[in-house]
């Protein structure tokens, strides 16, 4: 994966087996990890309603980093302004990508797997936009987000980065879990990942749901684009770290929240802990192996829902 | 001495739901039984039991005196069985004959190599599969829709193909899983002479699921009601139409209404 | 004729290879794989380590490269295949994945991510095309045999498959391997053609490439795949120079067929059967 670019610190106590770097590397998961779960979340919400994977929320990812990066670098608004835009512009584009590429499939078959597909080729398209029109270059985003070392209690070091971006994280799920269960909305998409159709037979209005539901998937992805660029700076590829979001979800249990977060946040730890004690190129290796450990052992994660079928 | 096809004790839970309770009856080689009851009792239920979609968790099902609940799904239907479905599971996109060469194919082996290179009995068991279905879509009058694609076919023409798509299996126990749901009357009639006529042509023991009272009073002389995944009662037609817990399973649900 | 023009049939014969058991797994068999690259890696690089390191002739090493595929496909299809639709999917993401990463790093034996130079390029025309050609009649007779029909049963409905007598999954493991053999040998042809191969030459890009040929061709239809195959290595050549847009045009190819035109250009006709038609009069 990329070069880690943040603090020089974390590189010089990288195998050095005391408690702070296990403090450290703990906090570095937990951060990493709290940025996966935004992005894991948003993806498990959709299957959750849709029943299927929607590999394009990476393009979602990218689109926010590129709007606040674009925003900061040329209209010098601040953070605020730039992260909001950020969100309303991701959201907008997987409302988009819905309403182009996979309500039509939708409406005309229940093939998952043409939905599958379909998400693929959105991944590519929205990767390759942004090769042609903005150029492959890594961008470094406008030092705007604090990453000073923030020494913790006199016990390990740790940077003011890895604090925003966990409280961040708990602050947008938390909002999104008040949406959740404090809001008509909210309890319609509760009853819609339970069952599409009669919600739909109830009365709610199942595609302003889908769009919804898209929204708030694209806003959080933004959310997670924007500290991923911090972290790895930004550029077009950076959706591919969606699929570590997508063995998150996984792990959690496609279609479980909690499960997303959970699943994060163990995938967070296992890749900073193998980065800090046995080395930087097993990382995605430890990923993919629990990735495929959880399908074969209990495939529907930690709290997945299993749908069966009836005969 | 064990009857040719016998369920004894069958229980089924899903979760707190009791869906089948200790189902027990028998059938003879060559018999055409009915197996009624109100939507719900239970009756698709013991189908995926005996089938082995499902395991139960207790009783046995004895089929020529061999315990079918530790078989997998595709080895109780080598040992004989076949069944169709009450929403039908039509190989839509294939046409009406290749769903019916996919299930004949069984019965006329060749090996892998014969397959990739056409050689050997490809060619003479090519022929065999396309002939004996032929043959069976002839028998329920879809011969001149061969080429058809099975989706495109209206709902009872789709009904009689999955018939002889079963039959094609060579089976000794057909299991009929509401065959004539959604259809009309006269449909419902020309399905009761087909029924008869599989059934007295091939010798197979026959159980059909139904929960219209006028197909099965027709044509089975051998009744098992449901209710509520239990046995309320057993026997002839006229035993059946006047068993007062028959009557309160049916009528007591209108009543409701 | 011109190297270049050779250079293409030979390149339009590997993907060819390619594409054929990619159609029969996801296509003829409805497991959708995302993975597939990596059998083509393993061909390749077993071939070029059978060839440059032990003096193997390519027409054994090239087999034996497909049976490496095979092999590998058998070990980790079986547990996984279990798994149905986007689960499948995911899984096989992370295998192949997995498989690149153990060859980017397993330095010792693959060279890594600088690659593998020095391959003696034995896949000539007449190589490619003799491959293809056994390699397509096997497939054809292959999906008009019974197992054939085996696979499309699985795919259109596994439920129903099963209560018809198939062991759906020694039939999806089956399929897999044949796919597996078909992508590794193309991976030891294409070895042989650049005479230098990388792990990231076998990346995601190239299992979605695989994919998206077999959709745009039709899933279901063989023939499909092979003109899609054609299609997209010659449109490929012709945006040579603008080959930054080449990836945003398969992207675009697959969202447009899904809505459009899922069947893709054949559905599951074949083209044997177009020819057929008019002298298909039966009653």
């Amino acid at each position: 994966m990329r070069a880690d670019l943040r603090s020089p610190s974390s590189i010089r106590e990288r195998g050095d087996p005391s408690l702070a770097t296990l403090i450290q590397q703990v906090i570095n998961g937990l951060s990493l990890g709290s940025v996966y779960a935004l992005i894991a979340v948003g993806y498990s919400l959709v299957y959750s309603i849709l029943l299927f994977s929607n590999f394009a929320h990476g393009g979602f990812l990218v689109i926010g980093g590129y709007i606040c990066y674009g925003t900061l670098r040329t209209f010098g608004t601040g953070i605020w302004m730039s992260g909001a835009l950020a969100l309303a512009g991701a959201g907008l584009a997987a409302v988009l990508t819905e309403r182009l590429a996979y309500r039509p499939i939708r409406e005309r078959t229940n093939v998952t797997l043409y939905l599958l597909i379909a998400s693929m080729g959105m991944s590519i398209v929205i990767e390759n936009i942004f090769v042609i029109v903005a150029g492959g270059r890594f961008r470094a985003l406008p030092p705007v987000i604090p990453t000073a070392p923030v020494n913790l209690m006199g016990l390990a070091t740790t940077s003011a980065f890895d604090l925003l971006s966990l409280v961040s994280a708990v602050v947008f799920l938390g909002a999104l879990q008040l949406f959740l269960s404090k809001t008509r909305w909210g309890l319609a998409i509760r009853a819609a990942a339970y069952d599409l159709r009669t919600a739909g037979l109830m009365g709610v209005n199942v595609n302003l749901l889908i769009s919804i539901v898209f929204f708030v998937a694209g806003a959080l992805a933004a959310v997670g684009g924007i500290f991923l660029s911090v972290r790895y700076t930004l550029y077009p590829q950076l959706g591919a770290i969606t699929i570590k979001a997508f063995v998150a979800a996984v792990i959690g249990g496609l279609g479980s929240l909690p499960g997303a977060v959970v699943g994060s946040l163990i995938l967070g730890l296992a890749e900073m802990l193998t980065a800090g004690f046995i080395s930087s190129q097993m990382r995605d290796l430890v990923v993919f192996s629990m990735l495929v450990i959880t399908l074969l052992v209990k495939p529907t994660g930690l709290f997945g829902k299993s749908v069966s079928e009836k005969v | 001495m064990s009857a040719f096809f016998e369920l004894s004790g069958v229980t089924k839970n899903f979760g707190g739901v009791q869906a089948v309770s200790k189902m027990t009856f028998s059938m003879e080689k060559g018999e055409l039984a009915g197996l009624m009851g109100p939507n719900g009792a239970g009756k698709t239920t013991i189908f995926n039991l005996v089938t082995g979609v499902y395991d139960p968790d207790e009783g046995s099902i004895l089929f020529k005196g061999e315990n079918l609940v530790p078989l997998k799904t595709y080895q109780v239907t080598a040992r004989g069985v076949a069944r169709t479905f009450q929403n039908l599971r039509l190989f839509q996109r294939s046409t009406v004959l290749e769903n019916v060469m996919t299930a004949a194919q069984h019965h006329v082996p060749y090996s892998f190599i014969e397959g990739i290179t056409h050689l050997g009995r490809w060619r003479s068991g090519e022929k065999a599969i396309r002939d004996k279905s032929m043959a069976l879509l002839e028998r329920v009058g879809l011969a001149d829709r061969a080429e058809q694609a099975a989706g495109t076919l209206p709902y009872g023409h789709q009904r009689r193909l999955e018939i002889a798509r079963a039959l094609a299996l060579d089976p000794e126990l057909l299991l009929l899983d509401e065959p004539a749901a959604g259809m009309n009357a006269e449909e419902v009639t020309s399905l009761n002479v087909l029924i008869r006529e599989i059934h007295r042509d091939f010798g197979l023991t026959t159980l059909v699921i139904e929960h219209h009272m006028d197909l099965v009073m027709e044509i089975c002389p051998h009744i098992i009601c449901m209710n509520f995944g239990a046995k309320i009662a057993e026997g002839t037609p006229d035993e059946i139409q006047n068993h007062p817990e028959v009557l309160k399973a049916y009528l007591g649900e209108e009543e409701d209404e | 004729m011109s190297g270049y023009t050779e250079g293409i049939l030979i390149l339009l014969c590997i993907n060819a290879i390619a594409a054929m058991g990619v159609s029969l797994l996801t296509g003829f068999t409805g497991i959708f794989s995302l993975g597939h690259a990596a059998y083509m890696a393993l061909g390749a690089y077993t071939t070029a380590i059978l060839t440059v390191q032990h003096g193997i002739h390519w027409l054994p090493a090239i087999l034996l490269g497909g049976v490496v595929a095979v092999a590998v496909a058998y070990f980790i299809g079986v547990p996984t295949l279990k798994l149905m639709g986007d689960y499948y999917a995911i899984a096989s993401i992370g295998l192949g994945e997995a498989i690149r990463l153990i060859l980017e790093n397993w330095q010792s034996v693959t060279r890594g991510a600088r690659g593998y130079p020095g391959i003696d390029p034995y896949t000539t025309l007449p190589v490619a095309l003799a491959f293809f050609v056994v390699l397509a009649a096997f497939m054809f007779n292959l999906i008009n045999s019974r197992f054939g029909r085996a696979c499309k049963a699985c795919r259109d409905d596994y439920i129903a498959s099963s209560l018809l007598g198939f062991h759906t999954a020694r039939i999806r493991v089956l399929s897999l391997m044949i796919s597996a053999f078909y992508c590794g040998v193309s991976g030891a042809l294409l070895g042989g053609f650049l005479s230098f191969i990388q792990p990231v030459m076998f990346d995601m890009l190239k299992s979605t490439e695989l994919t998206a040929v077999v959709v745009f061709g039709g899933l279901g239809s063989m023939s499909g795949s092979i003109l899609g195959t054609a299609v997209i290595t010659l449109v490929t050549e012709l945006f040579r120079p603008i080959s930054q847009y080449r990836m945003l045009i398969y992207g675009a190819v697959l969202v447009v067929i899904m809505v459009l035109r899922p069947e893709g250009i054949m559905g599951n006709r074949e083209f044997l059967s177009w020819v057929k038609a008019p002298f298909r009069r039966r009653a």
